[in-house]
């Protein structure tokens, strides 16, 4: 078991983070370390906006940090399990992201 | 610009769900539903059928979904009302069933403070919804159906709830109304259309192979890919087999078909999947009633794997080549390029593998005479009931079950040739699922035969939906596949406990089903001898008009065979009761 270190950008709307957490208990999971921000300077994400063309607003999205101990084995599940999320705009690890559905093999976040 | 109409919450849901076309709800009203139920009784686009109980609804809507291939609408009150449907949307949720669930919730300003029928429903079905939803603003309801339609039926389909405060749906408050024509869920897409280098991939894998094995589940019949996986073995004439959830995406009745698969599944069927040098897997999931022990499955196999959810591939069996997106989409790719490189498929060379599955199937293959013999020297076997229910049929039957041994029964002795006509629980395993399921698929189509399999544990689980049936005119055939125990688990309790069967009987306990029946306004119609069973079941198909409920009596020391051997690969199996592969 490794920690691994995940980053997520997601929709900020209330019942998103509960959707992202339950995922990880309902499997036994613990999470070693959380941090949600809503972000108002979007420029850093502009990335983003431009690969899925679309617009961020401030405080639209938020980014989530979540630090947990997983086999490597069960990483990618972890990943597609978060990319599955309808709130979830783009998730990943230290080598790969999701970004709306398209797996990406860098940390892009 | 013309004038945009103005509507109550309540009214903008009713319009809303007729723009997405709905024109059934089932539910049951309570109080923080009551401005919905109102807006309801306003209009004249939607029908509604009140269940007995909040699961019947859920059940009811999910058959209708898996009949027509529609998302089935659900509307429940707060509290009570949507705990109840929890079990139903956990079964729709398990079989990737398309479902809208609106359930109404007490007042925003209450929410939080223990009010009369208040439970977090968003909290409680978390975990098994695909999205849900809280309409906080009424103006958000067009765009929160929209969206909730869009979730539900699209990629790999599931239930959706909104929850709606009871404020929400107020009658005096209006808004203007308008319906998105589009929809903007930035962080949703789903696959459609899969990558070209797979496709290539998979036709290589498919030229090369000796000993492939099509291995279809339910992911194949939410996509509607009934003509192109008959189409891509019209060239390819490999075997072919289906999960429980996939039957009926193959013609039962074509010769390439090896039956279902699995814990009990066909002997032919887990061998060739054994001994497969391919296996091309299509919406279906490898769940641990089809494995077996995932590190003995298939150890030559190579996998292809079509599935629209990349959670689902690699997730227990790893692929060697996936394939992501609609699997239509998939196998017409496949196809397409299978025809370019048709001078490098051979599909003679299957010939010795064809040869092998054959015998298989002569050594222990099932015994579909089995209701040939009507002696009244035997009990009737749960198996002949199944086999006669078919030839009545013509096989063209709907057929809903419920969960245990008649649900395998029903699996293995009644071919489905078309897909959507077999409806039970196979994810879930949701006892009480047959008889709602049964009334959603007569509303969706009155002029089929629609009958529910059924056993005497499961149909007690949702019995009171007789009662929806009379005042709806459903003349559903429910066979009650009675053994006077809870077949399956005095099964395991017989194989695996001593024969100690805690709580799986009822000492004498059970209704008389044929009085029960008729105390509903239906026909009843017991069996209890082999010499009765066709006629028996003759007269109950002739009566069109009336629900009838037949209560077979059958063998109850009957066991489902094969049965796979707990921790061990797929051709590992019980045959009988006294024997193993």
């Amino acid at each position: 078991m490794n920690r691994r270190n995940l980053t997520l950008i997601m929709e900020n709307k209330p019942g998103a983070l509960a959707r992202v957490v339950g995922l990880f208990h309902q499997r036994g999971y613990n999470i070693e370390s959380l941090h949600v921000d809503s972000i108002e300077d979007i420029s850093k994400y502009h990335f983003i906006e431009e690969e899925l063309d679309i617009k961020f607003a401030p405080f639209e999205i938020s980014k989530l940090t979540i630090q947990t101990k997983v086999s490597d084995s069960l990483m990618l599940q972890i990943l597609r399990q978060i990319n599955k999320l309808i709130d979830v705009i783009a998730v990943s690890n230290e080598e790969s992201t999701y970004l709306k559905g398209v797996l990406i093999n860098e940390n892009i976040l | 610009m013309a004038e945009k109409i103005k509507l109550s919450g309540g009214d903008m849901l009713m319009r809303s769900l007729h723009e997405e076309g709905v024109d059934i709800i089932f539910g049951y009203p309570g109080g923080a539903a009551l401005h919905i139920y109102d807006a309801l009784f306003n209009q004249d686009k939607i029908d509604h059928i009140l269940v007995r109980h909040e699961q019947g609804a859920t059940h009811a809507a999910d058959g209708y979904a898996r009949a027509t291939g529609k998302p089935g609408v659900v509307l429940v009150t707060s509290g009570p009302g949507a705990t109840n449907a929890i079990t139903g949307i956990g079964t729709a949720f398990m079989d990737s069933i398309p479902m809208v669930v609106i359930s109404g919730q007490v007042a925003s300003h209450l929410i939080g403070t223990d009010a009369f029928q208040e439970t977090d429903m968003i909290g409680i079905s978390r975990p098994i919804v695909k999205h849900s939803y809280t309409v906080f603003n009424a103006e958000d309801i067009p765009k929160i159906i929209k969206e909730a339609f869009y979730v539900a039926t699209s990629g790999r389909p599931g239930p959706v709830v909104i929850d709606i405060p009871k404020d929400m749906t107020a009658p005096d408050i209006l808004f203007d109304y308008e319906y998105p024509k589009t929809i903007n869920l930035r962080s949703y897409n789903p696959p459609v259309i899969p990558e070209s280098n797979q496709i290539e991939r998979a036709v290589d894998a498919i030229i090369t192979s000796e000993k492939p094995v099509i291995y279809a589940g339910g992911g194949a019949i939410a996509s509607n890919a009934e003509d192109e996986l008959f189409a891509l073995n019209e060239i390819m004439d490999a075997p072919v087999t289906n999960t429980l959830m996939g039957l009926g995406i193959y013609p039962a009745t074509h010769e390439r078909f090896l039956g279902m698969l699995g814990m009990h599944g066909t002997y032919q069927a887990n061998m060739a999947m054994h001994n497969a040098d391919l296996i091309i897997a299509i919406g279906a999931r490898f769940d641990d009633r089809i494995t077996n022990a995932p590190s003995k499955f298939s150890p030559q196999a190579k996998i292809i794997h079509l599935d629209v959810d990349h959670s689902s591939v690699s997730k227990i069996i790893g692929a060697d080549i996936a394939v992501f997106g609609q699997v239509k989409n998939s196998l017409d790719l496949i196809i397409k390029e299978l025809k370019n490189k048709i001078n490098e498929y051979d599909k003679n060379k299957l010939g010795p593998w064809h040869d092998q599955i054959a015998n298989w199937k002569a050594d222990h293959g099932l015994d579909y005479e089995l209701y040939k013999d009507a002696s009244d020297t035997k009990p009737i076997l749960p198996q002949a009931v199944v086999q006669h229910v078919y030839n009545i049929t013509n096989g063209d039957a709907f057929v809903t079950s419920d969960v245990g041994q008649h649900q395998m029964f029903a699996a293995q002795y009644y071919h489905f040739d078309k897909p959507r006509r077999w409806i039970n629980s196979g994810g879930l395993g949701t006892m009480g699922f047959g008889l709602p399921a049964a009334l959603g698929v007569k509303l969706a189509y009155r002029d089929e035969e629609v009958v529910c399999i059924t056993g005497e544990g499961s149909i007690q689980m949702c019995i009171q939906e007789l009662s929806t049936c009379l005042q709806y005119n459903l003349p559903i055939k429910i066979i009650n596949i009675n053994n006077e125990a809870l077949g399956m688990v005095k099964q395991w309790q017989d194989m695996n406990y001593g024969g100690r069967h805690s709580q799986s009987t009822y000492q004498n306990s059970l209704p008389d089903f044929v009085k029960l029946t008729e105390a509903y306004g239906h026909v009843g119609i017991k069996i209890e001898k082999n010499s009765e069973l066709q006629t028996k079941l003759e007269e109950a198909f002739s009566i069109k008009d009336k629900l009838v409920f037949v209560d077979v009596y059958v063998d109850p020391s009957e066991h489902v065979y094969p049965m796979l051997v707990a921790g061990e690969s797929l051709k590992d199996m019980w045959l009988k009761k006294d024997k193993k592969t």
